[in-house]
């Protein structure tokens, strides 16, 4: 069930100002947070690097703040790379992370300056022959986490004994592995996953390097990194000191990198909508919403997650209510059996932690358009000279 | 400082400095850059991978004209595929001899794109009157065009991108039936240490056309990891071992002026090193 904390209704102000300069529903991104939000990770993983996963918030304003404090950017399809080629990101600093590609993914990558791709099986080592010269390949592996909500070991990765076979493979076919990756899982509650994964990873490095003098030189960590929505998470800090535990008994000669969205961009974004209409139906009020599961919310479905809201009222008294989205189907409810204020045609809901895989797989059923994102604070001066100092 | 970082290999690469930049696009899905650097002066890269610079293209341009017109002999028409730049183009217009060019460019903003930011480059070739200027997919010209030339050049981008068709059997075949008798098929293809394949695929490519089919080298600094090779393909074998007394009498009499190319250079330059000479013979 959602958390729903009730604001008076003077701090609905800049809300209102927003709703009035850019319509609703709106999602603002604040890329002060974005920054924030890298530098509590970079603090708390020294010496990674980050390669920001833009599927979780594929935005230019995102990527232009996180391109200018140096993070790389993890891209998985060929509608990724435009965005990316727009934002004159440097390919350098890319990295394609999808195992399964068509060709013609594989050519756009190189063709953008992609050369670093994700394999985790025998037929897509076979696909990059024809481009063995020009490319640099990272072998993911599969860690199952059943305490995750999305479990990202189960659709790809190879068994851990499949590695070193793997790697053997593509040595016969002229193709470079130059490293590992793995993903923990989603929002994980704990790094007992990443723990687990690393010190495996480490023992395959020193493994094959032992038995066939096979150098492999990049640890890809993947993601994972909780954000807090209704269950209160381990600090950013406390999480990762298990991990740079276990980062340290890598070898000397290994480069860690890592993959964060939701980390990144989830506290970045809040979700503002409307109500647009309003029913007593029996003791419940139905609030209906301008977003909802269709839209911003979709994350709720797709991510499973509930996102924490706030109304603004300053009437005490509370009343059973549901907060419905404006599509004419009924599985499009934010929240129910839920006790809030009474709300008026107009007033404005606000969504929090609404960054990753919220508008990223909003639809547009019934031809609802969806939630404009109006960017914050974008190239904050600190950032602003890092920017111009690489480009 | 700006800097350009060619992203041609995942491991090995070169960078630019970028004292200006000239133009960019990075429109219809791909990425165009020309930038002024130091060393090389104008540098044009498309996709990440470095196409010409003012400073070395001569190199390039110089080799892969005059060793085919001055190993025929006698060209008439000559027919340039790709070569936007114009660099081609000023080359080959340096043959009195040569009655008739075509070029088939598929772009015709890059020619005109080119003419305002690598001026040096076609230094005027393109209204030379002996010039006919086609745009249109190269691969499709060779296939609907009627008419015969003496020697063909593809002066194509790399095999990913645009230029892909410009390496496929079918171009190859259609080459074939545009050459005259004896003619001459020279192609850009690739800096044979870096990617070998290049050279083993296009001889397999080649060598079900034409009698007689080999590559011949030259190192242009910034298509880098060694020496480039080009693609040679004739009917006639005599003409890849013309002698350097043949090649140097028909030099002199033209009186080009060149800055790498020599009588010397042209017949060493089919000398090739034994790690291609061992693949081309394993290549099955």
């Amino acid at each position: 069930m959602n958390r729903i904390t009730t604001e008076p209704t003077d701090k609905a102000e800049f809300y209102q100002q927003m709703v009035q300069q850019h319509g609703s529903p709106l999602l603002i991104l604040d890329c002060d947070q974005l920054v924030k939000q890298f530098d509590a990770l970079s603090a708390a993983l020294p010496g990674v690097k980050l390669y920001y996963a833009i599927k979780s918030l594929p935005h230019p304003a995102a990527i232009q703040t996180l391109d200018a404090l140096g993070a790389g950017f993890d891209i998985a399809s060929s509608g990724e790379i435009e965005l990316l080629r727009a934002q004159s990101t440097r390919a350098r600093q890319t990295i394609h992370t999808h195992p399964i590609k068509r060709d013609a993914d594989i050519r756009d990558a190189l063709r953008f300056g992609c050369t670093t791709f994700v394999v985790d099986n025998v037929w897509e080592l076979e696909k990059f022959v024809d481009y063995r010269h020009r490319v640099g390949l990272l072998v993911r592996v599969s860690f199952p986490n059943p305490n995750t909500p999305i479990d990202l070991s189960r659709k790809f990765g190879c068994r851990e004994d499949e590695v070193s076979i793997l790697v053997q493979k593509a040595q016969s076919l002229g193709l470079h592995v130059k490293g590992l990756s793995f993903h923990a899982g989603s929002q994980c509650p704990d790094s007992g996953n990443h723990v687990h994964a690393i010190e495996q990873c480490t023992k395959i490095i020193n493994d094959i390097y032992q038995s066939s003098g096979k150098l492999l030189s990049i640890l890809d960590i993947g993601g994972g990194f909780p954000i807090e929505y209704m269950q209160p998470i381990m600090h950013i800090e406390n999480f990762c000191a298990p991990i740079r535990q276990a980062l340290n008994k890598l070898p000397e000669h290994v480069q860690i990198i890592a993959e964060p969205g939701r980390y990144l961009s989830a506290p970045a974004m809040k979700a503002v909508s409307s109500v647009m209409g309003k029913a007593k139906r029996g003791d419940t009020c139905w609030y209906y919403l301008d977003d909802g599961i269709y839209g911003s919310y979709s994350g709720q479905l797709f991510d499973h997650v509930t996102y924490p809201l706030t109304i603004f009222s300053d009437i005490k008294a509370k009343e059973q209510a549901v907060l419905a989205g404006p599509t004419c189907d009924s599985i499009d409810v934010i929240a129910e059996q839920i006790n809030i204020s009474p709300l008026s045609i107009g007033d404005i809901v606000v969504g929090h932690q609404m960054g990753a895989y919220t508008s990223a797989t909003s639809t547009q059923f019934n031809l609802f358009d969806k939630a404009k994102i109006v960017a914050i604070n974008q190239f904050v001066q600190s950032a602003k000279n890092v920017f111009q100092l690489n480009k | 400082m700006k800097t350009y970082c060619e992203t041609l290999y995942d491991s090995y690469g070169q960078e630019f400095a970028v004292d200006k930049v000239y133009f960019e696009n990075k429109t219809d899905h791909q990425h165009l850059i020309i930038f002024e650097n130091a060393k090389f002066g104008r540098v044009m890269a498309l996709d990440g991978i470095i196409q010409t610079t003012e400073a070395d293209e001569f190199i390039y341009h110089e080799m892969l004209t005059h060793v085919p017109l001055m190993a025929h002999g006698n060209v008439k028409r000559v027919l340039i595929i790709g070569g936007g730049d114009g660099g081609m183009l000023r080359e080959v217009c340096k043959h009195d001899s040569v009655e008739h060019i075509t070029q088939v460019e598929i772009d015709a903003q890059v020619v005109n794109m080119c003419k305002e930011y690598l001026p040096n480059h076609s230094a005027g070739a393109y209204e030379d009157p002996r010039v006919n200027i086609v745009i249109d997919d190269g691969a499709n010209f060779v296939r609907e065009c009627k008419d015969r030339f003496d020697v063909i050049i593809s002066d194509s981008t790399d095999p990913i991108g645009p230029g892909d068709v410009l390496f496929t059997s079918d171009f190859y075949a259609n080459c074939k039936k545009r050459i005259t008798e004896g003619g001459i098929l020279v192609t850009q293809n690739g800096v044979a240490y870096m990617q070998l394949d290049e050279v083993t695929t296009t001889a397999k490519r080649l060598q079900p056309y034409f009698a007689d089919q080999s590559f011949y080298c030259a190192a242009v600094p910034t298509y880098i990891g060694g020496v480039m090779t080009f693609a040679w393909a004739s009917d006639n074998p005599a003409l890849r071992t013309a002698t350097a007394e043949i090649i140097t009498q028909r030099f002199e009499a033209k009186d080009i002026k060149t800055r790498y190319y020599n009588p010397a250079i042209h017949v060493a330059s089919f000398a090739l090193p034994q790690y291609i000479l061992d693949a081309l013979a394993t290549k099955a």
